[in-house]
């Protein structure tokens, strides 16, 4: 190593700090100073306190007045998913459940939670939470049902919570992938991919096992054809409406005809069911 | 071959200006969007529960969509959900101060409206809040930006900006699409 060299690239050590340096104070001067000045005027903020915000120093303040809304609510549904709905769904008194379904439910939907009539939904195998936010609505009328309310009328939440828990207790209808259930290649798209033109997220996107979306979307499979197929068109028509933020209503009045009996008849092909015990 | 030092100073300079160059474009951008654009980060923090959104007065389902409020404001209120926006299409006028107000029960979102400064991420439990001019008018798409989930890529609304004229509030102050 000669003398040379070294004397050669030492003043870029004090430029390059200097330089490092300078683009730092260029940087806060941007950020925390000609920003938030300029960009408070249009807000009617003044310099001082738009340094402030731009620092932190006022967080959580807000620039311009807030909007009001006087607005009731008037909620399609009264159910939250509170920690201790959840807790109930989870931790359930069995017996009360098994009870209470052989001797309120068993009638219409089976005592294995499969109904012998098709215009009664399945049971067995459904989302716990699907269950007890029907019953639920069905108690306060946010879903309309003669039968329904009248049978569910005397319930309170942890009696429609253990209920819940039982039927879902049994194992779901599981998709066979081998097993060819349309030959309908655009509704197979449909449940798997969706079509984005218009809107329709795929149906496996929420209804598919462990797909994510609301917590309250129930097990679609090996469900009554009839009863899939009046669902969405009661969701296109307007006449079931306890579906929070029009999800599924708002998918449904997108549906031709044809594709309501086709994914009616696809999901009522999947699966079979199965007692764990 | 031997390099010599000064060779290799040479090109260590080089490549410095080279870094300063991209570190000015990145401040440029940053200016030009900032003051030129208008886009800046959010100002406003609110929070709200996200498990009885649905349950709440503001975000009632239908008090969704726009209004012009008592004192005169034009607010526009969605919730944005897995894997839609509700309402699925809002109208605007163009050339007046709209508030954009979004929130969801779920998961974390996000959106923009193309050609416009509007871009925002929704976070479960808290309001996201953007004031903004639209200045051109027609359909202009509002995707998703924020992976949600499996529907994700299906999750778009349509926001209809439409001249002053043609912006007709009912008695209430609502305006809806079609």
């Amino acid at each position: 190593m000669s003398v040379e060299s070294e004397a050669e690239d030492r003043p870029w050590q004090v430029r390059a700090s200097v330089i490092v340096v300078a683009i730092v104070v260029v940087a806060a001067l941007l950020g925390f100073v000609v920003l938030p000045v300029v960009q408070g005027r249009s807000a009617g903020v003044d310099a001082f306190s738009a340094i402030c915000r731009a620092l932190g120093l006022q967080a959580g303040s807000p620039a311009v007045r807030q909007p009001v809304s006087a607005t009731r609510a008037e909620p399609v549904s009264l159910v939250a998913w509170t920690e201790e709905v959840i807790a109930r769904l989870h931790n359930p008194n069995e017996e009360n459940g098994s009870d209470l379904a052989a001797n309120i439910c068993a009638s219409c939907h089976g005592a294995d939670g499969v109904s012998p009539d098709p215009a009664f939904p399945h049971m067995a195998g459904q989302s716990a939470f699907a269950i007890y936010k029907q019953l639920h609505d069905f108690k306060n009328g946010a879903r309309g049902n003669e039968i329904m309310a009248s049978v569910v009328e005397q319930l309170d939440d942890e009696q429609m919570a253990d209920i819940a828990a039982h039927f879902a207790y049994f194992t779901k209808g599981a998709l066979d992938p081998t097993t060819p259930v349309t030959n309908d290649p655009a509704i197979v798209r449909l449940v798997e991919r969706g079509i984005t033109a218009r809107g329709l997220p795929a149906c496996a996107s929420c209804h598919g096992a462990h797909a994510g979306g609301p917590i309250e979307t129930p097990t679609l499979a090996g469900q009554r054809h009839e009863y899939l197929a009046a669902q969405l068109r009661a969701f296109a028509k307007g006449e079931r409406r306890n579906d929070i933020y029009h999800r599924m209503r708002d998918i449904a009045t997108k549906l031709t005809d044809s594709e309501i009996e086709e994914l009616a008849a696809y999901y009522a092909g999947i699966g079979l069911y199965q007692r764990i015990k | 071959m031997a390099v010599s030092e000064s060779d290799i100073l040479r090109s260590e300079v080089r490549w410095a200006m080279i870094v300063g160059v991209a570190v000015a474009v990145i401040f440029a951008a940053v200016i030009y969007t900032g003051i030129e654009l208008h886009v800046n980060p959010p100002s406003n923090i609110e929070t709200i529960d996200p498990k009885a959104l649905h349950l709440s007065n503001e975000f009632t389902e239908s008090n969704l969509g726009t209004r012009v409020e008592p004192e005169g404001r034009i607010t526009t209120r969605i919730v944005a959900t897995q894997f839609a926006f509700d309402p699925p299409c809002v109208v605007v006028p163009a050339n007046e101060p709209v508030t954009l107000r979004l929130t969801t029960p779920d998961v974390i979102h996000g959106i923009l409206v193309t050609g416009t400064n509007v871009n925002t991420m929704i976070v479960p439990g808290y309001v996201a809040q953007v004031h903004t001019v639209f200045t051109k008018t027609g359909d202009l798409l509002m995707p998703c930006h924020e992976y949600c989930g499996l529907g994700h890529s299906q999750m778009w609304a349509t926001v209809r900006v439409v001249p002053r004229e043609s912006f007709r509030p009912d008695a209430e102050g609502r305006v809806a699409c079609d």
